[in-house]
């Protein structure tokens, strides 16, 4: 039997773990055991730590409203967020969300059209005039990115 | 007042709300604020209205009973009623309402009885913008209006509508029309008891999204999907009237012989009898009656109002016995 990891040498250790109920069973060689640290740790160790590194993946990304203290956590319990600062704090989230409440995550402007109107235009004006500096400054990957925000703007009108 | 008033499609819809959410920028959302931070959000509103046309309420020196005759009149919601932080703005004649640190810092609402969404947006449109000219609210280019639930922001804007529907309930088209409103991203809810379907054969149909969608969208829609159910509506009712003329005389006529001399009365029986007794009315079957007294009775001789007319606190059964009174007493005028 050849070794699950490297599919070249002949597997010689049985590794089985059990994590979160996910039974995997896996034939490994010394050598790619060793790397892994199977042959390290006692076999009931191994499944701790990468149990522990999973668990552990949420927490690290766990992001604080820097206005009100909320988490993600604190909404899943609620179904509100705390403060107006939430919405850009959780933005990647949010939009996620969004899209399955409305089917749509932008909002479309209508009451208040044209100072809204005004501020877009003026905000697209000060693009443009940047976008021109930094082609001339040969900047090509700052100006790709200043492109895409125009290209958002102007699709959202 | 316009809640027991008859206007335009009245035979069908029996009330419009427009409502929009909004928040004061750079503040917490008002269930992560303490008393005292409730009261800043409601002296911020205060200054920032015109006083010689609104009032403002605080709910913590309000008693129970006023705010449950207002909830049962659906000018504030039933979280109102058991509120001590919170606040009311109104207009002289109650058009106008906005809630201060329900769900949101602000709901402000519009009404009026009968089908009538523009004026309603106009009206809250109206005192919006002009609130909007002192007090700067939570907002974002890319997300519109921010509210504390995910599912109001955007526009903020909810468009309600409260239909009497008797007609295609009795036919049973009524589920499946429902539905139908459902699937085109309306919300539909009964308006009196606890579970969603109701009883009284009324429902309060409303707009779901208010992200990516403009306020005019959700306005037209709106209007379109509610004049459809209003021709179904009537439809269903001249089906009725042609097949079935005598059993639906015999219903309602019966309905209003219980409410002109039942001595006891549930709160639940009631609106299930008046309910009858709209539809004679509204089809002309009953013709001594108004629809005015209808919603009168409606608004009037539920628990909490008729507390406020009777001017004490009512057990259950001094409550059957004096709703009796007071719908026998009106009716026999």
């Amino acid at each position: 039997m050849k070794c699950d990891k490297c599919k070249k040498r002949e597997a010689n250790i049985e590794y089985s773990e059990n994590i979160n109920g996910k039974k995997q069973k896996l034939n490994l060689c010394y050598e790619c055991a060793e790397k892994l640290g199977v042959i390290h740790f006692s076999n009931s160790f191994v499944p701790m730590f990468s149990s522990m590194f999973e668990s552990k993946m949420p927490f690290i990304e766990e992001a604080v409203c820097d206005q009100c203290g909320y988490t993600l956590e604190d909404y899943k319990k609620t179904g509100l967020f705390g403060c107006d600062h939430c919405y850009e704090v959780f933005e990647d989230h949010i939009d996620d969300l969004l899209l399955k409440i409305h089917g749509k995550n932008r909002h479309v402007s209508q009451t208040n059209v044209k100072t809204k109107v005004n501020s877009k235009q003026t905000k697209l004006e000060e693009l443009k005039e940047k976008l021109e500096k930094v082609i001339k400054e040969e900047k090509y990957e700052e100006a790709a990115v200043i492109r895409d925000e125009i290209k958002k703007i102007e699709g959202g009108k | 007042m316009w809640y027991d008033e008859v206007s335009k499609d009245s035979d069908v819809v029996i009330s419009t709300r427009v409502r929009y959410a909004r928040n004061i920028k750079d503040h917490k959302f008002p269930h992560m604020l303490n008393n005292k931070q409730k009261e800043e959000i409601i002296q911020l509103v205060e200054n920032a209205i015109d006083k010689n046309k609104y009032q403002v309420f605080r709910l913590n020196n309000m008693d129970k009973i006023t705010k449950g005759s207002l909830a049962e009149r659906h000018l504030i919601s039933k979280e109102m009623i058991d509120s001590t932080s919170g606040g009311i703005i109104a207009n002289e004649d109650y058009r106008l309402v906005a809630m201060v640190n329900e769900e949101d810092h602000l709901r402000i609402q519009a009404f009026e009885s009968g089908f009538n969404v523009d004026k309603c947006y106009e009206r809250l449109k109206n005192f919006t913008d002009h609130l909007e000219e002192k007090i700067e609210f939570a907002e974002s280019e890319k997300y519109g209006y921010i509210t504390s639930c995910p599912t109001c922001i955007g526009s903020g804007l909810r468009i309600s509508v409260m239909l009497h529907l008797p007609g295609l309930a009795k036919l049973h088209l009524l589920n499946k029309l429902l539905e139908q409103a459902v699937s085109i991203g309306l919300s539909v809810r009964g308006i009196y008891g606890e579970n969603t379907n109701g009883y009284g054969f009324i429902y309060q149909v409303s707009n779901r999204k208010t992200l990516g969608i403009s306020d005019e969208e959700i306005v037209n829609n709106i209007k379109m999907i509610i004049h459809t159910i209003i021709e179904q509506e009537r439809n269903a009712r001249e089906i009725l009237l042609k097949n079935s003329s005598i059993e639906l005389e015999n219903e309602v006529y019966r309905a209003y012989g219980i409410l002109k001399n039942a001595r006891m009365l549930e709160e639940e029986e009631m609106i299930k009898l008046l309910s009858q007794v709209r539809l004679g009315i509204a089809m002309k079957l009953i013709p001594e009656v108004s629809l005015e007294k209808i919603h009168l009775l409606m608004n009037n001789a539920q628990s909490y109002s008729l507390s406020t007319i009777i001017k004490e606190e009512l057990d259950e059964k001094m409550d059957e016995i004096e709703r009796a009174k007071y719908v026998r007493e009106e009716l026999n005028k």
